[in-house]
């Protein structure tokens, strides 16, 4: 080092550690492109895929197999809305309330699908119940309205979406389906009517407890056993 | 297929699973309504700031935000909030070329701005939640009144997140820019601030309660009330003569409520909007009017003598179905146009051609940005008042796209420069205007170019409905000029 101290280039020396990471990014050590990586952003979507199949998202979203048209973009037949409160009775058709609720496009389109929210703000939508569309694209820190940075005034997903079940998902597991629905899925165009719902958007419905913790009790409670 | 849910019946033709709890539905309570008695005095315009300035083509004017106690709603003097004393306040009424030097004093006891609603001013000057006045302080506003602007503004409060607190308890004022050379032929003029509000029994501004259901509609609709106003008064009268043509200009200063104005019967002649005249006339039979835009309409006094009819706003859906309001298909009457029964009016001449209007070049464009609404959110973020969303170059023409992405109407106003709508969701604008707020429907997509020729600095943009932007459905455009680059 000595020699360079001396030399005209020492006001360079700055340059050597980048020029040494450059080097090492352009040749690298052989054995690294040498070695297969898979595609981990491929491995996540796939995952996705599988537990949106297995989690039947289709049933109500859209579409039989991923192979069939309509998957997951939404109500296209007025067999797939549902009827919500005192009217979905045959006997008092005409009861009050009475919601249609319509199973939104899941697929990345723009316009007419999830494709202006981030993967963050789905996953919320599935950890949490929480409309994309009115919250923001934030870490949730609290569990229940008011704490932490959870809403006051939360805003959830139309009945009969099951994110109350599929919240105990893991973390993984629900920013799986998020990248398979934003990324391994086709944007497709299919304006889908806006749910109604009650005007305090079902929060309601899903207080603590109605609806349990999302942290599960533990086992055994009293109405279940340890294995004999 | 029927299920039950807590004896709440879900039908759908599908076997899905339904794996939540009880859903019991809350009723909408309405707010305590106060009625008012008919009120059928003639409408009258708010007072002129006085100018007291001796130097020409300048305006120099005394401006106090207070407490007072007024009745904003006919019969109940309560407390309130007021420019100079009166709600609405003083009209600020100058020509274009003026230079404008409003002396404000804030005697509220809370920090306020004056947002200079339309205005092409300095960024220091256009009274944004950057630039507060606390409590007991004071502020000079100091600006020059671009050529080409004569048109109709207004002006209100805009601290953070108290803006929709100060303007319900009365703190609102017109702006009225005129042309020396105005193209239409002299007028009788008036100016209709349209307002609503809702009360509590003693007749001060009932403002929902945290944690109760109203506060859930108003954080969503944005606060609406059940009592309609003209420049603070219920159900005035205007006269007009058979024959007679007025100029109307007329501001929507409300919170959250979208006008649908019209008078039954009878075509209006919709003559300019935020930035000023079109350049042509165009007949009406109804028109929306949004949270803080501004209209120039030509009304006919058509009727027979002794004879009169309303002004109405119509039933328009900009409301999601969870909070839309039962009685939203109500048409609501607004003022009474009472046609006398004195000599007709000889017609008159409306040019056909008011003035030139260069449409924005766009051939070269600095910028082509995107902005997603979604309720209380632009770009899935809240406001940050630290935090710059949006940094422009000075002289630069941009595209902004706005997409409304939810199922609510939201209208868009960006501070400090006017734009030109292009389309709606691809719709080609039938004609070029000047505007500085765009009500962006449902799941709309609107277009608009705008050049930021003047003013660095940072500027607003934002919802217009009152409860979004105190709630954080805004951004923040900086402006910089190529010299400051690197500067903050």
């Amino acid at each position: 080092m000595t020699a360079l101290r001396n030399s005209k280039y020492r006001h360079l020396v700055w340059l050597l550690p980048i020029v040494a990471v450059i080097a090492l990014l352009s040749f690298g050590p052989p054995n690294a492109s040498a070695t297969v990586q898979p595609d981990p952003g491929l491995a996540l979507v796939k995952e996705g895929r599988q537990s949106v199949i297995t989690h039947d998202c289709s049933g109500c979203h859209g579409g039989g197999d991923p192979s069939m048209p309509g998957w997951l973009d939404g109500v296209r037949s007025p067999r797939q809305i549902f009827l919500i409160g005192p009217c979905a009775d045959p006997k008092t058709p005409n009861a009050q309330p009475c919601f249609h609720t319509y199973p939104r496009n899941l697929t990345p389109d723009n316009a007419t699908g999830i494709g202006r929210f981030t993967e963050r703000q789905i996953f919320n939508a599935l950890r949490f119940g929480l409309r994309p569309e009115d919250t923001p694209d934030t870490e949730i820190t609290g569990m229940t309205p008011g704490k932490g940075n959870f809403p006051a005034n939360p805003h959830y997903l139309a009945v009969p979406m099951p994110w109350p079940a599929w919240r105990h998902m893991s973390d993984h597991e629900l920013r799986a389906i998020a990248a398979y629905l934003k990324r391994g899925l086709k944007p497709s165009v299919n304006k889908v009517p806006d749910s109604e719902g009650p005007p305090d958007f079902w929060a309601d419905s899903y207080t603590a407890d109605k609806i349990g913790t999302l942290k599960s009790p533990a086992f055994p409670t009293a109405y279940e056993q340890k294995p004999k | 297929m029927h299920r039950s849910i807590a004896g709440f019946p879900v039908v759908t033709a599908l076997a899905s699973a339904m794996l939540f709890g009880a859903v019991t539905v809350p009723a909408i309570h309405a707010p305590a309504a106060v009625r008012p008695v008919t009120v059928t005095d003639t409408l009258v315009s708010p007072p002129v700031l006085k100018n007291i300035s001796k130097v020409p083509h300048t305006v120099e004017v005394n401006l106090v935000a207070g407490p007072a106690r007024i009745a904003l709603l006919p019969g109940h003097v309560t407390d309130a909030l007021t420019y100079n004393g009166t709600s609405p306040g003083p009209t600020l009424e100058v020509n274009e070329g003026d230079r404008v030097l409003i002396h404000f004093k804030n005697n509220l006891p809370e920090k306020t701005t004056i947002h200079w609603h339309g205005l092409h001013i300095p960024a220091d000057m256009d009274g944004s939640p950057l630039h507060p006045v606390g409590a007991g302080k004071q502020y000079d506003y100091v600006f020059t009144i671009p050529r080409g602007t004569a048109g109709t503004y207004w002006y209100h409060p805009h601290p953070d997140v108290r803006t929709g607190y100060q303007i319900a308890h009365g703190l609102y004022g017109a702006i009225i820019v005129r042309d020396p050379h105005d193209p239409l032929p002299p007028l009788p003029e008036k100016l209709l601030i349209l307002s609503d509000n809702r009360f509590r029994p003693d007749g001060s501004p009932e403002m929902s309660a945290r944690g109760t259901l109203q506060a859930v509609i108003d954080e969503e609709n944005g606060r609406e009330g059940d009592v309609m106003f003209v420049n603070g008064q219920v159900m005035p009268t205007i006269p007009i003569r058979s024959g007679e043509v007025q100029r109307w200009r007329v501001i929507n200063v409300s919170a959250a409520r979208i006008y649908r104005l019209a008078i039954p019967g009878q075509t209006l002649l919709h003559v300019g909007g935020d930035g000023g005249l079109f350049e042509r006339p165009v007949e009406v039979n109804d028109f929306t009017l949004a949270n803080s835009e501004r209209v120039e309409l030509l009304v006919r006094g058509s009727g027979a003598p002794a004879t009169h009819t309303t002004l109405q706003d119509l039933p328009y859906d900009r409301y999601d179905p969870h909070t839309r309001p039962a009685d939203w298909e109500v048409a609501r009457d607004l003022l009474s146009l009472q046609y006398l029964a004195a000599p007709a009016v000889a017609p008159l001449v409306i040019p056909s051609l008011m003035r030139h209007i260069a449409a924005l070049d766009t051939s070269h464009v600095g910028a082509r940005r995107v902005l997603v609404l979604s309720q209380g959110m632009i770009n899935n973020k809240m406001m940050d008042m630290m935090r710059v969303d949006v940094r422009s170059r000075l002289g630069a023409t941009e595209i902004w796209e706005i997409q409304n992405v939810v199922t609510m109407d939201h209208p868009f106003h960006l501070h400090g420069f006017q734009f030109q709508i292009l389309d709606r969701d691809g719709v080609p604008e039938p004609f070029v205007s000047w505007k500085d707020v765009v009500n962006v429907r449902k799941h709309e997509t609107v277009r608009f170019a705008v050049r930021f020729d003047d003013f660095p600095g940072q500027w607003m943009y934002h919802c217009h409905i009152l409860d979004h932007e105190d709630h954080g459905m805004m951004g923040i455009l900086e402006v910089r000029s190529p010299q400051s680059r690197g500067k903050k």
